[in-house]
């Protein structure tokens, strides 16, 4: 349980749903701090590969550290968080169960925890991307989504309006689906030899997109509006966008696996179903840009509102360049290189990690009545955007780099130096980005128990009705 | 409560019977793959060496896949669907910043060579970023019967003594749970 407080709103419950979003935002923070440290170490490692030559700081265990820790402490905590808060203000109800919520973030904490230090130990399931995790520790993670999505959609039956805001329809699906995942990744009955693989298709692809896409994707539909004060441009686009995410997207696993030896079928049918991705890609793109249609100035004078517009430009271009990527052409050249971690850092942190950030700042000054400062926001955003920005370009470059040499049929270590000085920028950007995670910090702290800037307008729409 | 359960229930229904299409009963029928020409099972060894490989994340790194294509060709012939039986965990990987590592053993089968690699890459390689692995070693004054000492060139050697590799710790949760 949380330590006492004062209420910090005037009622019990509203400052209930508040010390929640407060501890799960705290919680995923200091995740993202200690993951992106991880992060920065093993890149590195890329210039330096004696630097840290013990066991304990060996590449291998390092990097599945930073991934899951990414993923599941930093991503998870602060969504859940940010979807236990969204239901109950959309829903002008109060949450289903806050004790619920704290069992959940325990929960998530114990498996976070006990899985670095497994991790670490050198104890995993395997090199398995995203289940590395030993067993009982992925279960102890599963019984902490479950209860997460139990509170949810409990939250969510309890409601004094009429319709489910599609924000839920989001966030709700997202954790109900990701607890089969989970499942589908944990039992072992079909998962031997080449089975295994066609799992870890399945289960690398869905746990980033059925998971923290559609959980990131519900936060837009309540923040964006909020900040705008202004509806979301299209409720039918955002349901046809749903409907077709949820059938499109499980099917297209197996194009993380492209010329190996997977069924044809399985991989013609994935390259043809990312083709198809584009319709709720762009349909909830074009929703989210035609929401900010003709508020430019908004934007640019609103720092929760510019991490979001990077947030849906990083939905956009990473979602399609993933479609791009799952052409045979294209995979001849940039599978297996640097550049599918340029992809997946456009994805999880120029997508769904600047969503989450203007997520915090667009609604944790509402639950606390306490503001971070203009000149934090500035720090955090450009440090981000130019730490990231570098990150991506270099690796994409260096990635096709890579992928050329091996075509042109050079001795393979030529693809490793050819590649170097891209690692060296890699690097630079990383820096980057954790230092904009130290001001994040910072901000978080001011937000939530230190002492509040000035309440300041994060949208001029906000300053007069920021009690809604 | 009707839109709860079509919102909700629907979706996860819809989406239960995906993960079973694509995800449960592609993984079952491939799980029954038979093993390719010439594929045993692992020697207990073989078994070992493969634990250490994965407990080291050495799967980040190196594929064990050759794809039917140009830029694969150093790699030796590519892999069918045969040669991953007795392969639990898959190390099949999705990055290469080093070399594929499915045909290393015919590709270089010099053991010392092997040795001398893990211990400190940049000894054979002076380009290599591999990290090195000097804690799977212990030195030793006289290598056990059938053990190989590692021949280190006089830079990486130990003053007295001879590298070997260490003895394999039991991996207690693999043998209980797999």
């Amino acid at each position: 349980m949380a330590a006492k407080q004062a209420p910090i709103a005037t009622e019990e419950d509203t400052s209930e749903l508040a010390r929640v979003l407060i501890g799960y935002v705290i919680s995923a923070t200091a995740w993202l701090l200690f993951a992106t440290f991880v992060g920065l170490l093993v890149a590195y490692k890329f210039g330096a590969p004696e630097f840290g030559s013990g066991a304990w700081l060996t590449f291998g265990r390092l990097r599945p550290i930073h991934t899951n820790d990414t993923f599941y402490g930093w991503a998870t905590m602060a969504l859940v968080g940010l979807a236990y808060y969204i239901a109950a203000r959309s829903c002008r109800t109060t949450l289903y169960s806050p004790r619920l919520a704290w069992v959940g973030l325990a929960l998530f904490n114990l498996a976070a925890i006990a899985g670095t230090i497994a991790l670490d130990l050198g104890y995993n399931d395997g090199d398995l991307e995203y289940r590395e995790w030993p067993w009982p520790i992925r279960l102890i993670f599963l019984a902490a989504l479950a209860v997460s999505a139990v509170n949810l959609v409990a939250t969510v039956a309890r409601r004094n309006t009429e319709d489910i805001y599609l924000s839920n329809w989001y966030t709700m699906g997202g954790l109900l689906w990701v607890c089969i995942i989970a499942l589908v990744g944990a039992l072992p009955w079909y998962q031997y030899w080449l089975g295994q693989v066609s799992v870890s298709g399945f289960y690398m692809h869905n746990a980033v997109g059925m998971f923290f896409t559609p959980l990131t994707v519900g936060t837009f539909y309540y923040a964006l509006p909020k900040l705008l004060n202004r509806p979301i441009y299209s409720y039918a686009l955002g349901i046809l966008a749903f409907w077709t995410n949820l059938v499109f997207y499980p099917i297209i696993g197996a194009h993380h696996f492209l010329f190996s030896p997977l069924p044809w079928w399985l991989q013609t049918t994935a390259i043809v179903f990312s083709v198809a991705m584009l319709v709720p890609v762009w349909g909830g793109s074009a929703n989210f840009l035609l929401t900010m249609r003709g508020r430019t100035s908004d934007v640019a004078h609103s720092y929760p509102l510019a991490f979001i517009l990077v947030g849906v430009i990083g939905y956009l271009v990473g979602s399609t360049q993933g479609t791009f990527e799952a052409f045979r052409s294209l995979q001849e050249v940039w599978h297996l290189t640097n550049f599918t971690v340029g992809h997946s850092h456009l994805t999880m942190y120029g997508f769904v990690t600047f969503s989450i950030c203007g997520a915090i700042y667009a609604l944790l000054p509402l639950a606390t009545g306490k503001y971070p400062g203009r000149l934090g926001m500035a720090a955090h955003f450009w440090t981000a955007v130019v730490g990231s920005f570098i990150y991506v370009i270099s690796l994409s470059v260096g990635g096709t780099i890579q992928g050329l040499d091996w075509m042109r049929g050079v001795p393979f270590i030529q693809s490793v130096d050819d590649v170097g000085p891209y690692w060296v920028w890699r690097g630079v950007g990383g820096l980057l980005m954790f230092v904009s995670h130290l001001v994040f910090a910072w901000n978080v702290w001011r937000m939530t128990i230190g002492r509040s800037a000035q309440a300041l307008p994060l949208a001029p729409a906000l300053a007069e009705g920021a009690s809604a | 409560m009707n839109k709860l359960v079509a919102i909700a229930g629907g979706s996860t229904l819809v989406f239960a019977a995906l993960a079973l299409m694509m995800g449960v009963i592609p993984g079952y029928e491939l799980s029954k793959t038979p093993p390719g020409p010439g594929v045993e099972p692992l020697t207990p060894i073989q078994a070992a060496g493969r634990d250490v490989y994965v407990a080291n994340g050495c799967g980040y790194c190196h594929t064990q896949q050759v794809r039917p294509l140009p830029s694969d060709k150093a790699f030796g012939r590519p892999s069918t669907a045969g040669d991953y039986a007795y392969q639990t965990p898959e190390l099949m990987a999705s990055e290469r910043t080093g070399p594929d590592l499915i045909n290393v053993g015919a590709r270089q089968p010099s053991e010392v060579w092997q040795y001398i690699h893990l211990y400190q890459p940049r000894a054979v390689v002076p380009q290599s970023i591999m990290p090195s692995f000097p804690w799977l070693f212990e030195v030793v004054q006289q290598a056990p019967a059938g053990v190989t000492p590692v021949a280190l060139p006089k830079a990486y050697a130990p003053a007295r003594g001879s590298w070997c590799r260490a003895p394999k710790r039991r991996r207690w949760w693999r043998t209980c749970c797999r």
